[in-house]
């Protein structure tokens, strides 16, 4: 029955394979779930933020601010790039790394020099295999990103931002919607999008703050921080979009091994049942025959 | 009053208080319920809230901002820690 052996031998196979890509599917859906948590966590500071730039924010203030300087025509641009160190995830960086792609090809076709910046062993890889220079890159992260590493990510580009050196600063990462959902997604952090008046601005339920010691003062400290927030933010989302889309990963991943091994079962006990009534033919043929 | 600490990662503090002792950037300044819608810089130093049921929580911040509106003060920082 050599039929029957080597399919047992493959049924084993993938059933260790199975047993792998179900123990990462449930480490993924327990690191997404704390990831989850801190995207959750880190949603009150960047309302606070929002609400009080957006009520200081005046358009006569924009012209005194760098970080709020629109360029005219956009002629060098930034462009940091999310991915994770980690593969086993589906899509997820061959999606991240293709819309990173799309806008410096759509940047480049129109006239704008562009730089690189590429966070992720996945993405840095896939750069360097092409051959594209970039001005960093960076594998260090971990699965939980701080607001440090948001600050070392952003603090040259926005120093570059400032002294013109450029004109426009874009962040590419996933955007976490739910565990399912986690589109590639491109914002445009710089120049800063000053974010709407709370309430609207014909409204005229605003407070009459008391402002220590400016307006002007206070947006020249909150800006830069804003900036630094929209980064952390990325990386915290990208964190939990990684592990939902490797658990959606590994899941189909284990679907498509049960899914093998019940096909495989079948054809074992059917070589099992085919030599079963060989045999019994053979005894029966035999008796027959000395019996005749 | 209510009050807040919040940093980027995550809140720190959030409750019922009397009082709020906070560094500002010129130096400290004290919050009493229903004071006047106020924004302002803070420096670096220690934030004491005294809590509603008695009890007192300290941190450690540097930098952001405080805000008071609606007799709820929020403090958002991007460094803060919790002393005991």
């Amino acid at each position: 029955m050599a039929k029957g052996r080597e399919l047992k031998g493959r049924i084993r196979s993938f059933e260790n394979t199975r047993k792998i890509t179900r123990t990462m599917e449930m480490v993924a859906t327990s690191k997404m779930k704390r990831a989850q948590d801190r995207v959750v966590a880190a949603r009150p500071y960047a309302a606070a933020l929002r609400e009080v730039i957006g009520s200081l924010y005046s358009p006569e203030l924009a012209a005194r601010f760098p970080l709020l300087r629109q360029p005219a025509t956009v002629r060098r641009a930034a462009v940091l790039l999310l991915t994770s160190n980690r593969g086993q995830a589906g899509a997820f960086n061959s999606n991240l790394i293709r819309e990173a792609r799309g806008l410096v090809d759509r940047l480049e076709r129109s006239g704008t020099a562009v730089e690189l910046h590429v966070v992720g062993r996945k993405g840095v890889g896939y750069f360097r295999y092409i051959g594209r220079a970039m001005a960093s890159s960076r594998t260090d992260l971990t699965d939980r990103p701080t607001t440090r590493d948001a600050t070392d990510l952003v603090t040259g580009v926005m120093d570059a931002f400032v002294r013109g050196a450029l004109d426009a600063v874009y962040v590419v990462y996933a955007r976490f919607v739910s565990a399912l959902a986690t589109p590639p997604t491109t914002d445009r952090i710089l120049p800063v999008e000053p974010p709407a008046r709370p309430g609207g601005r014909t409204t005229g339920r605003q407070h009459d703050y008391l402002l220590l010691p400016s307006a002007e003062a206070i947006l020249e400290e909150l800006l830069p921080a804003y900036v630094r927030n929209a980064v952390y933010r990325a990386l915290v989302e990208t964190a939990a979009a990684e592990q939902g889309a490797r658990r959606t990963a590994m899941k189909a991943a284990t679907d498509n091994a049960n899914e093998v091994i019940n096909t495989l079962r079948r054809q074992f006990n059917r070589a099992r049942q085919a030599q079963i009534t060989q045999e019994i033919a053979e005894i029966v043929g035999g008796a027959a025959a000395l019996g005749g | 009053m209510k009050a807040s600490v919040v940093s980027p990662e995550r809140t720190l503090y959030e409750g019922d208080v009397s009082s709020v002792v906070a560094p500002a950037f010129d130096g400290e300044i004290g919050i009493l319920p229903r004071h006047a819608p106020l924004v302002t810089l803070l420096g670096r130093g220690v934030l004491r809230l005294e809590g509603a049921g008695g009890g007192t929580r300290r941190f450690d911040v540097a930098g952001g901002f405080l805000q008071v509106a609606d007799d709820i003060v929020r403090v958002v920082t991007e460094t803060a820690s919790a002393l005991a």
